[in-house]
């Protein structure tokens, strides 16, 4: 176990070291550095001051250089000066990541268990009208572009029925108020985005438990389960989904960048301010050090995910840290 | 090491039989579908429906898609099937010219990858050893790189053009069937005829090109097709957040067009999105159609 585990953590952080250093050759093969393009957007920067920000930012130092300095400033937890905001980097993310984590967490957990128990329905009646309705509805849902579902949901359950409030995180007249009505709004604001991420991480879940299930109904056990004379829904429920559950924790790992990268379309739509919404403004006012260190934070999160899911899935099933 | 004329003739033989031969397959496949596989078929009918489009859209009937002659924000009628943007642009003809756009780019970048992952995984596989060893390293780092955000930085600083959206989405995408080629080496490789090749003297050039390729390419094909739907939303992603090319219309960006007419015009995003999600449904199922009817076992899923 032990050497499975180190293996892991050490192949995660070679992984870490090259994510860094692409993420800062794309950012240094684009034309113009931070200061010049802070001075031409603005057009109010002096080129003095321009001279100012490429000396006290090292832009003027060769590159491997700055990427060793980048490298050793990310390792103390520095990831920069947003140069729009003005703001460290580290700040604005870690201002900006519960809202993310608001609507994302949520919709992983709801798609795995929607999925699973969706696919647990279909395999009751194998080709049976609800299989084929259900695989259709997880197909589409699958298919959709995630940003044009949210666009459909807040047509129907905003425009039309009015049910719940089409963007934004609270409502207007409650903002700076904080008792019960307060967090009452903010989660009926919550439910159209975490509905929307959730139509697009059950698929996954719903294809990876319907063909486990339907591999492990030819196992002998549960034909001899079956012979014993079990009803057919109490081995399916009890035995059969047991076994069909492990497989699906492989796939938070790339749930997680999955859910990341629909908040970032999602958050646009819905007008949700996380990271997703950051990532967007950084991307539209050229924001360099703000990018990669969101860039920087996802990749973390989905490596520390990969980890923490092998390790759990090792623990769980004993072949995996033996092969 | 070199092409030596014998190995040339062998390929030359071994790809003209593989034409022919795939030509088989494919009246194979639509056979194994019209008998086993409604889901496929309607992903073939789907797939050759759009593409069928986005080849001709130049020469039907239709207004300019850019032209913005008409009254704004017209409701569908019997004048715009799909009624008129707030730039008084017809819709029904922008979300049909949004299939070339969408269809070319998803096309173009999933085969690049395709041809890349290939490249890559066969040379792993088949060299083995350190080559293999810091190739499945590179491979291991594409893998676990958030797609999607590493898509948005390359496209964040590159100018917006055609060219470049298949390019990030290619660079982004190779890695899947890199890893997949690259395991059915390894195992292409232990096969007897493989080894009853090598004891007769051929290099591994040759066993690369004869014996390994002709195994893989059919089993990427299913991987490419999976891999034009995950492209294309890609593209639509990167379109929606304008960084698509702003020359052509694209489903991506009509559906943020629309977004801002979610109020008043549901018309506008509704539409191209629909088309989207429909041509990736078809590429969708055709790919899992594919794979089953290159993986019998599978079949009786």
């Amino acid at each position: 176990m032990r050497k499975y585990v180190t293996d892991r953590v050490l192949s995660s952080f070679f992984v870490l070291i090259s994510v860094l250093v692409i993420n800062f050759i794309i950012i240094n093969l684009a034309p113009g550095n931070p200061a010049t393009i802070m001075g031409s957007e603005t057009g109010l920067i002096s080129q003095d001051y321009i001279q100012y920000l490429t000396q006290k930012w090292g832009l003027d130092r060769p590159v491997y250089e700055r990427l060793a300095v980048y490298l050793w400033n990310v390792f103390h937890g520095d990831l920069g000066i947003s140069y729009r905001y003005v703001e460290p980097v580290s700040q604005l993310i870690l201002e900006r990541i519960p809202l993310t984590l608001a609507i994302t967490v949520p919709s992983i957990v709801l798609g795995f268990l929607v999925g699973t128990l969706l696919a647990t329905l279909a395999c009751r009646k194998p080709g049976g009208g609800l299989d084929v309705g259900l695989t259709t509805l997880a197909m589409g849902s699958y298919s959709a572009p995630i940003f044009w579902v949210a666009i459909l949901l807040i047509n129907v359950f905003s425009v039309r029925l009015k049910l719940l409030p089409p963007t934004g995180i609270v409502s207007p007249q409650l903002i700076g108020s904080n008792g019960f009505d307060y967090y009452l709004d903010m989660a009926k604001h919550a439910i159209l985005p975490i509905v929307t991420l959730t139509l697009g991480t059950f698929p996954p879940y719903y294809r990876l438990t319907k063909s486990v299930i339907l591999e492990q109904l030819s196992e002998d056990y549960v034909v001899t389960l079956k012979a014993i004379g079990l009803p057919g829904f109490r081995v399916l429920y009890k035995h059969v989904l047991r076994n069909a559950l492990l497989p699906g924790i492989t796939l938070f790992g790339i749930q997680m960048g999955f859910a990341f990268a629909g908040a970032a379309l999602v958050e646009n739509v819905f007008a949700w301010p996380g990271i997703g919404r950051l990532m967007l403004d950084a991307i539209m006012a050229r924001d360099y050090n703000l990018l990669m260190g969101i860039f920087l934070f996802v990749t973390v999160a989905v490596v520390v995910a990969n980890i923490v899911v092998d390790l759990v899935y090792g623990y769980l099933d004993p072949r995996i840290r033996r092969g | 090491m070199g092409f030596s004329r014998g190995s040339i003739r062998a390929f030359a033989t071994g790809s003209f039989t593989t034409l022919s031969r795939s030509l088989d397959g494919f009246v194979d496949l639509v056979r194994f579908m019209g008998k086993s596989d409604l889901a496929g078929l309607i992903g073939l009918v789907i797939v050759i429906a759009m593409g069928l489009i986005a080849a001709t859209i130049s020469l039907w009937p239709l207004p300019n898609p850019n032209s913005m002659d008409y009254p704004m924000n017209q409701p569908p009628s019997l004048d715009h099937l799909f009624g008129t943007d707030r730039y008084g642009r017809d819709v029904l003809s922008r979300a049909l010219w949004g299939a070339r756009v969408s269809l070319s780019v998803g096309v173009a970048a999933a085969f690049s990858a395709a041809l890349l992952g290939t490249i890559l995984g066969v040379v792993a596989g088949v060299y083995g050893g350190r080559v293999d060893a810091a190739l499945s390293r590179v491979i291991e780092v594409f893998l676990m790189m958030p797609t999607f955000f590493l898509a948005l930085l390359i496209a964040a600083v590159t100018r917006p053009s055609i060219y470049n959206l298949i390019l990030v989405v290619a660079v982004t995408s190779w890695p899947t069937v890199a890893r997949v080629v690259r395991g059915q080496v390894l195992s292409l490789k232990e096969r007897q005829y493989v080894e009853a090749s090598r004891a007769l003297g051929a290099s591994d050039r040759f066993i690369m090109v004869k014996h390994i390729l002709p195994q893989v390419v059919p089993l990427t094909l299913s991987y490419t097709v999976l891999l034009v739907s995950n492209a294309m939303l890609l593209e639509a992603g990167l379109s929606y957040l304008g960084l698509g090319d702003p020359n052509y219309p694209s489903w991506g960006r009509m559906i943020y067009e629309g977004q801002q007419l979610i109020f008043t015009a549901w018309w506008v995003s509704v539409f191209p999105g629909a088309f989207l999600t429909l041509t990736v449904l078809g590429w969708n199922l055709l790919g899992d159609s594919l794979s089953r009817y290159l993986n019998p076992r599978r079949r009786t899923l």
